[in-house]
C-alpha cells in the first residue's frame, strides 16, 4: 500500500452518472477552496457563471446589495487580488475546512441539474477560530465535455447580521 | 469635573493621542454615555420606515432603541426597554407593528410608546397610572433631509446648526442627480471587526492610507485593467501629489474629497467593470441615447465623497456607513446601500454592484489593518498614537466660514474630531430620557 498519497489529486471517480458527478463536483469545489487552489477551483465553473452570497434570504440582486455577487470576471479579480502579495485581509490566509452534508441533487431543466447541500466551514486565522454555517444552492450545466458549476449561491445562516473577515471563498 | 478635563488634556494632545482611548473599558463606557448621548447621533433614514407602523431597531451607543413611524405618520425613537422589568419589547430588526407586547409579562405599548394595557392592572396601587409607564423616548429627534438624528442632550444646538458647514456637503451628496431622492432599502453589508470603534472612524478621513492599505486592490486593478482606473489616482508615490484634499468642518465633522480626481472626466469610464456592466450600458444607450445614458451612468458610480459626521455617520461613495460600537475592542460597521428614485432600473442595478465593490475589495484590507492596530495597542508600555501629519507644514488654509482645508494626507480629520470628542468627554452634560 502506498503511504505517500497527499489527497491533493484524487483521480477519476469510479462511476460516471450525473448525480454522482454533480456530488463529486461540489465536494471537489469545497476541497479546492480548502487547499487554496483557486485557479483550479475556478476551472470547475462554466465560462458564464455566478458566485453569490445574498445579504438577505431571497434578496433580489437587482434591488439589493449582496454580500458578494461575482461573475467570472469578478472572480478572476478576486483571485488576482489575493495573489498580489498585499491582500492584508488574507495575510496570513484564513485556513478553512468545509463540511458538506444533506446533499440533494435534482433536475432543473433538460440540460441543467441542481443541488442543495448544508455546510459548516470551520475557519482559523491568527488567533481567531470560527464556524460558518448555512446551505448552498448549485446549478450545473454541461460545457465542453463535462458537467460544470454555473451557479453557486451561499446562504449563510446569519447573512443579515455582522460578518467577520470572510475575504476568502465560502 | 476639573480632574476629568485635566485627564483628557493629557490623553488627547494636538499631535498624539493615548492608547487607553482604544483599550480602556472605562473610557469606552464613558464614551457610550457622553459621546453617544451628548451630541446628535445618526439613527436611521426616513425611507427605511416609509409606511405607518413600520419600524427598525437601532442603538444609540449601547442603548437599544426602536425607530418607528407611528399611526400619526411621525417618526418616534423609543427606548427598547419595558417600563416594568426592563426586557426589550421589540426583538425583530425590522417590520411593521401597531403595538409592541413585552414577551415577559405582557405589557403592551403602542408604536408611539404609550402603555396601552397591563395584565391584571388592578393588582397595582390605586395611584398607578399607565401614563407614567410609557416607553421612554429619545428626548430630541430631528431630521435633516431624511437623515434622522437623536440626542439625550437637551442643551444641544439645533441639528442644522450642529451640522454647520457639513450641511452644504450633505446637500451636494443628496442632489448629485437632480430630482432623484435617495432611498435606503437595499440591504446592507454588516462587518464586525475586532477593533475599537475609533479605528474605523480614524480611517474615514485618512487620505494617507489608500496607496498602502489598498495596495492589493490598486495592483489588481492596474494589472487587469490598466492604470487609468477607479482609485488609480491614489498613485504609489507622494500621497499629496493630487487634487484631493481633506477638510475640517463644524463640530468635529470632516470631509475627504476625491471628486476632482475621480470625476475629473467620466468616473463611469474608469470604473472597474462590474457584473452586467456592458449589457446594462448597451440597453441604456439604445433606449435613451448617449447623452442621457452618459449623464445617468455617472450616478451608478460612487460619489467620490467621504463625509464624516461625528460620531457615527460616514457618507462614503453611494453608501451610508454607520459605526456601531460593541465593546472597547469590537465594532460593527454597517454599510447601508442606496438606490435613487425616478431613474431607470439599470442604474439602480449597477449601483448595487458598485456598492458591493469596495466592501469586498477594499474595506477587508482596512479591517485587517484596524485589527492589527488593536493588537499593537495592547502593548502597555508604548502609549502614543501619532496624529501630527501636516500639523507643522503650513499647508492648511482657513476660509471665512472656518473650514480648514489641508492636503490629502493631512491628519486634520483626527485632530478635528478628537477636539470635539474631548469637549464632550469633559463637559457637564445634561443627559436625560423622558
Amino acid at each position: 500500500m502506498r503511504l505517500d498519497r497527499q489527497f491533493s489529486e484524487l483521480g477519476d471517480p469510479p462511476i460516471k452518472n450525473v448525480e454522482e458527478e454533480c456530488e463529486r463536483l461540489i465536494k471537489c469545489e469545497a476541497r479546492l477552496i480548502d487547499t487554496g487552489d483557486f485557479e483550479q477551483w475556478l476551472a470547475l465553473f462554466t465560462h458564464e457563471c455566478l458566485y453569490w452570497i445574498p445579504a438577505r434570504r431571497g434578496g433580489d440582486p437587482r434591488r439589493e446589495v449582496a454580500l458578494e455577487f461575482h461573475d467570472r470576471r469578478r472572480l478572476e479579480d478576486r483571485i488576482a487580488r489575493l495573489r498580489t502579495g498585499s491582500a492584508y485581509s488574507q495575510i496570513p490566509p484564513t485556513r478553512t475546512c468545509h463540511l458538506l452534508s444533506n446533499i440533494e441533487i435534482f433536475v432543473v431543466e433538460a440540460n441543467e441539474v441542481g443541488a442543495r447541500a448544508n455546510f459548516v466551514i470551520h475557519t482559523s486565522r491568527l488567533t481567531v477560530q470560527r464556524a460558518l454555517a448555512g446551505w448552498c444552492g448549485y446549478v450545473f450545466a454541461q460545457e465542453d465535455s463535462g458537467w460544470k458549476i454555473t451557479l453557486k449561491q451561499v446562504n449563510l445562516l446569519d447573512s443579515d447580521r455582522g460578518q467577520e473577515n470572510n475575504s476568502f471563498f465560502l | 469635573m476639573q480632574r476629568a478635563v485635566v485627564r483628557w488634556d493629557d490623553l488627547v494632545q494636538e499631535h498624539r493621542v493615548h492608547r487607553s482611548l482604544y483599550t480602556d473599558p472605562s473610557v469606552f463606557a464613558e464614551e457610550m454615555i457622553k459621546v453617544f448621548g451628548g451630541t446628535w447621533v445618526y439613527l436611521g433614514h426616513e425611507t427605511e420606515i416609509p409606511k405607518q407602523n413600520d419600524f427598525v431597531t437601532r442603538r444609540l451607543g449601547l442603548r437599544p432603541i426602536i425607530l418607528t413611524r407611528g399611526g400619526d405618520g411621525r417618526v418616534h425613537a423609543l427606548l427598547n426597554r419595558c417600563s416594568h422589568r426592563a426586557a426589550t419589547v421589540c426583538r425583530q430588526s425590522e417590520g411593521s407593528a401597531r403595538h409592541f407586547t413585552c414577551g415577559y409579562h405582557g405589557w403592551t405599548y403602542s408604536n408611539t410608546g404609550e402603555l396601552v394595557s397591563v395584565p391584571g392592572e388592578d393588582a397595582y396601587a390605586p395611584e398607578f397610572h399607565r401614563s407614567n409607564y410609557d416607553l421612554a423616548k429619545i428626548p430630541r429627534l430631528e431630521n435633516y433631509r431624511g437623515f434622522i438624528f437623536g440626542t439625550l442632550n437637551r442643551d444641544a444646538p439645533a441639528l442644522v446648526d450642529h451640522l454647520g458647514t457639513a450641511r452644504p456637503l450633505i446637500d451636494q451628496w443628496l442632489d448629485r442627480f437632480p430630482g432623484a431622492e435617495i432611498i435606503v432599502r437595499s440591504a446592507a453589508h454588516r462587518m464586525v471587526m475586532r477593533a475599537n470603534w475609533k479605528l474605523v472612524y480614524d480611517n474615514a478621513g485618512d487620505g494617507y492610507h489608500p496607496p498602502f492599505s489598498h495596495r492589493s486592490l490598486l495592483r489588481m486593478t492596474a494589472r487587469r485593467y490598466g492604470t487609468d482606473r477607479d482609485m488609480s489616482y491614489f498613485g504609489t508615490g507622494d500621497p499629496d501629489d493630487c487634487r484631493m484634499y481633506t477638510q475640517s468642518l463644524s463640530n468635529g465633522h470632516t470631509f475627504f474629497d476625491q471628486r476632482l480626481e475621480m470625476h475629473a472626466d467620466s468616473a463611469w469610464r474608469r470604473q472597474r467593470p462590474q457584473p452586467g456592466r456592458e449589457a446594462y450600458e448597451a440597453q441604456l444607450r439604445e433606449r435613451l441615447g448617449d447623452e442621457e445614458a452618459n449623464r445617468l451612468l455617472e450616478v451608478a458610480v460612487g460619489s467620490g465623497m467621504n463625509l464624516n459626521i461625528f460620531p457615527n455617520l460616514l457618507i462614503i461613495g453611494n453608501q451610508i456607513q454607520v459605526v456601531e460600537p460593541l465593546t472597547v475592542d469590537r465594532v460593527q460597521v454597517t454599510w447601508y446601500a442606496t438606490t435613487l428614485s425616478g431613474v431607470p432600473e439599470e442604474i439602480n442595478v449597477l449601483r448595487m454592484r458598485t456598492q458591493e465593490d469596495f466592501p469586498n475589495f477594499g474595506e477587508v484590507d482596512d479591517a485587517a489593518n484596524f485589527e492589527a492596530c488593536q493588537e499593537g495597542l495592547g502593548i502597555p508600555e508604548l502609549e502614543w498614537i501619532d496624529i501630527s501629519r501636516h500639523l507643522h507644514t503650513g499647508r492648511e488654509m482657513v476660509d471665512e466660514q472656518g473650514i480648514v482645508t489641508g492636503p490629502a494626507s493631512d491628519d486634520i480629520h483626527f485632530r478635528a474630531y478628537y477636539k470635539e470628542w474631548k469637549r464632550l468627554m469633559s463637559a457637564e452634560l445634561n443627559l436625560t430620557i423622558k
